[in-house]
């Protein structure tokens, strides 16, 4: 073997890597397939293992490293989500609740390829998953799982007073006034956080109300079922509940129910999830039942997730690869829905029936037939102006000025005013 | 062996780079800009990009991911159409102007204490300068905790001395309690800073001065008026000064606090700015929002240093 000088070797390399440059390609040895995943801290921290699991074997059968980071999903999420595509630089593929795929739309790529595939094998998505990641007619992030906001009751407490479990939002006043002078309030957020629009959205709902009209253009939020609404807000929160709530994070209602306070909350199973896995006192009292009622029928907020692909990113293919593996092997999906203990619920038809809803009898609430899930907003069509007025906060705003001594009518009347703006604007 | 001095061969042509460069640096003209260059690029990449950057989307429709057009003011004027913007332009004068007056107060008592012979004077200098030490969003977290409606300690400290009624004040979801939160734990945080700062100026105030005043029979109270605070003037402009820039431009202490609540009660410029512009997607209002003070906060710089430079010649 001829020994190399300095001068070969610098001509050798030199040349390679201005090849290298130029055709903007690595070299085959470099070539190794790679896709990076941004995704929120699950409510059940075992989907997050289980997920990294799945992960591992995704790239021992295929060969495409998967990085899988985490971030918060309130503040954090939204901040990296618009550094990512303002400096058009991150992760590959990024997971999305709500209508998150209408604000960041032109960013998206088109993935409706890959949900013709899940629809087919697992029957259409839920409603709640059009509303959110179909966008203008394109799946601009494809339906992965579901979360809904259910009763959660102090059922330990309900037995010991001889309470009837309501089934109308009007039922829960009656049974709220008796738990408050048990000292376990309910506890309802009226707040700027999205519990507090979670359930404010149902009530308003429920007593046959809107923000928007259907065209998504008409404000209409001043309408005797928003005084209805206003009413039941001021009652409950006299008679039923404490100037706490006016304070509220998102997981201050869990952390009340979960250390004995509050007797009865409105909020996704993550409540009960976590005291049982945290062997709290409090878990066995736990229940849950259907979300309430009212004069227009039961609504219900769901949260929907959707994973969507950046178009900025050099490797969408592999990351639909992934998002096949996860979501498209039934096996798979089944492994990582059951993991999730019934927080991750699937987002499809045919699989609405899952087995995880028979792992633990308090879960039977969570089938919920006859309740209409809808994501916030409803039912004016998701659009970046819908989000605004939800990430605005309005609608807890409007109830909290009117619980804190504004008259419904001027309450009412700064609501919609705010909302107007924002649709003119 | 002797060698002529014309024996001596003077390399000639031109001189070695590492002469000529010297050569260059020998000269001032040359060596200042050299010096003040890696600053200003600094500066350049780090101040002036972003800033010009916030500039044009305050003057765009920009919103994340999507082309964007030039709109001039309209971002500004309609600014002032939202009820939450006037509340927030509101509610910044009211903290801003609470805090710095709290901080200039404490911060002088506090100097004063620390400037008379303590035990163990240096420990406790260094324990006073902790809150400014921490990161404020770790500290800040320990304050939510301690007002929080469910394990408040305040509210319980309160409750068990008998000064509190149960269950005690919803410190952060009703607007005065809220209001009053945020600016004590901003006075927390900023009185460290006051305090060092204004003790280092009192240490150079030379103790003839005090000695010939009381001499002259001046008692403490007369001291302090006619000889400690008209001596400490031009470091409190200066220190009031940054401390408005800072307190007006607050983030992390009502972002984890109140998130700008009870119904915006609570919101600054910075934590509003970040409501539009990140989390509803609307950078060009968001930026509007942020540049809002620009105006106004130069023209405090402008006058505090024209105060701070009469006061020094």
């Amino acid at each position: 073997m001829h020994p190399v000088n300095r001068r070969q070797f610098l001509t050798t390399t030199g040349a390679g890597l201005a090849g290298i440059l130029a055709a903007r390609v690595p070299p085959a040895r470099g070539q190794q397939r790679e896709v990076s995943y941004l995704c929120w801290n699950n409510f059940a921290p075992a989907s997050d293992k289980k997920l990294a699991e799945i992960g591992q074997r995704f790239t021992k059968d295929t060969g495409i490293k998967l990085k899988i980071d985490h971030i918060s999903h309130m503040g954090p999420q939204q901040a990296k989500y618009a550094s990512e595509v303002q400096t058009q630089a991150g992760h590959d593929l990024v997971e999305m609740r709500m209508h998150f795929p209408w604000l960041y739309e032109p960013q998206l790529v088109d993935v409706s390829d890959v949900v013709v595939e899940l629809e087919k094998k697992y029957g259409k998505a839920i409603s709640s998953s059009y509303e959110g990641a179909y966008v203008n007619g394109v799946w601009r992030a494809v339906p992965q799982y579901h979360g809904m906001f259910v009763a959660t009751y102090r059922e330990d407490l309900f037995k010991k007073a001889s309470l009837k479990v309501p089934d109308t939002w009007e039922e829960l006043y009656v049974v709220g006034k008796e738990l408050k002078k048990m000292g376990n309030p309910v506890g309802i957020p009226i707040s700027q956080n999205y519990d507090s629009i979670s359930t404010a959205g149902p009530v308003l709902w429920s007593f046959g109300g809107m923000e928007v009209d259907k065209d998504g253009k008409t404000v209409k939020i001043n309408s005797p079922a928003t005084v209805q609404t206003i009413e039941w807000y001021k009652k409950m929160f006299k008679d039923c509940m404490e100037p706490e709530v006016l304070s509220w994070s998102d997981a201050s209602n869990n952390e009340s129910i979960q250390q004995g306070k509050a007797g009865w909350i409105h909020n996704p199973v993550s409540a009960y999830i976590v005291a049982k896995q945290r062997k709290l006192v409090t878990a066995d009292g736990i229940n849950h039942h259907r979300s309430l009622g009212g004069p227009s029928g039961r609504h219900e907020t769901d949260t929907p997730r959707h994973i969507g692909i950046w178009k900025f990113s050099k490797n969408i293919e592999p990351g639909k690869e992934w998002i096949r593996y996860l979501l498209g092997k039934r096996e798979v999906y089944d492994e990582y829905i059951m993991s999730g203990d019934a927080f991750n619920l699937p987002a499809y038809e045919k699989l609405q029936d899952h087995p995880v809803l028979k792992t633990d009898p308090k879960y039977a609430a969570l089938r919920g037939e006859g309740v209409q899930y809808h994501t916030y907003g409803w039912p004016a069509p998701p659009s970046d102006k819908v989000q605004l007025i939800t990430n605005s906060y309005i609608l807890p705003n409007m109830l909290a000025k009117a619980v804190t001594g504004t008259s419904t009518k001027d309450s009412i009347a700064w609501a919609e005013n705010e909302m107007k703006k924002i649709l003119a604007g | 062996m002797a060698v002529r001095v014309e024996e001596i061969q003077v390399p000639r042509g031109r001189p070695r780079l590492a002469d000529r460069v010297r050569g260059w640096l020998d000269r001032e003209g040359i060596l200042g800009p050299v010096f003040v260059t890696p600053a200003l690029l600094l500066l350049l990449l780090l101040v002036a990009y972003p800033f010009l950057m916030a500039l044009y989307f305050s003057l765009s429709n920009a919103f994340i991911g999507r082309p964007s057009q030039f709109i001039g003011i309209q971002n500004f004027v309609k600014l002032w159409e939202s009820d939450a913007f006037r509340q927030t332009f509101q509610n910044a004068f009211v903290f801003t102007g609470i805090a710095v007056l709290f901080k200039v107060v404490l911060g002088i008592a506090l100097a004063l204490l620390l400037n008379q012979q303590l035990w163990f004077k240096r420990l406790i200098r260094g324990v006073v300068l902790l809150p400014w030490v921490i990161p404020t969003a770790l500290s800040t977290l320990g304050w939510w905790w301690m007002f929080n409606s469910l394990y408040s300690v305040v509210n319980w400290t309160g409750i068990a001395l008998g000064i509190m009624d149960p269950p005690g004040p919803n410190w952060l979801g009703q607007k005065h309690y809220a209001m009053a939160a945020v600016i004590a734990v901003n006075i927390w945080r900023g009185l460290p800073f006051f305090a060092i700062t204004i003790l280092a100026a009192l240490v150079a105030i030379p103790r003839e001065l005090y000695e010939a005043a009381e001499a002259d029979g001046a008692g403490a109270n007369a001291r302090f008026w006619h000889i400690t605070l008209p001596l400490l003037k031009p470091v409190l402009a200066v220190v009031v000064l940054f401390s408005t820039i800072f307190t007006f431009s607050d983030f992390n202490i009502v972002y984890v606090l109140t998130r700008g609540g009870p119904v915006n009660s609570t919101h600054l410029f910075a934590t509003l700015s970040r409501v539009v512009g990140i989390d509803t997607g609307r950078i060009g209002e968001g930026a509007a929002i942020s540049l809002y003070l620009f105006p106004i906060l130069v023209f405090v710089v402008w006058a505090q240093l024209r105060f701070v430079r009469k006061q020094a010649y």
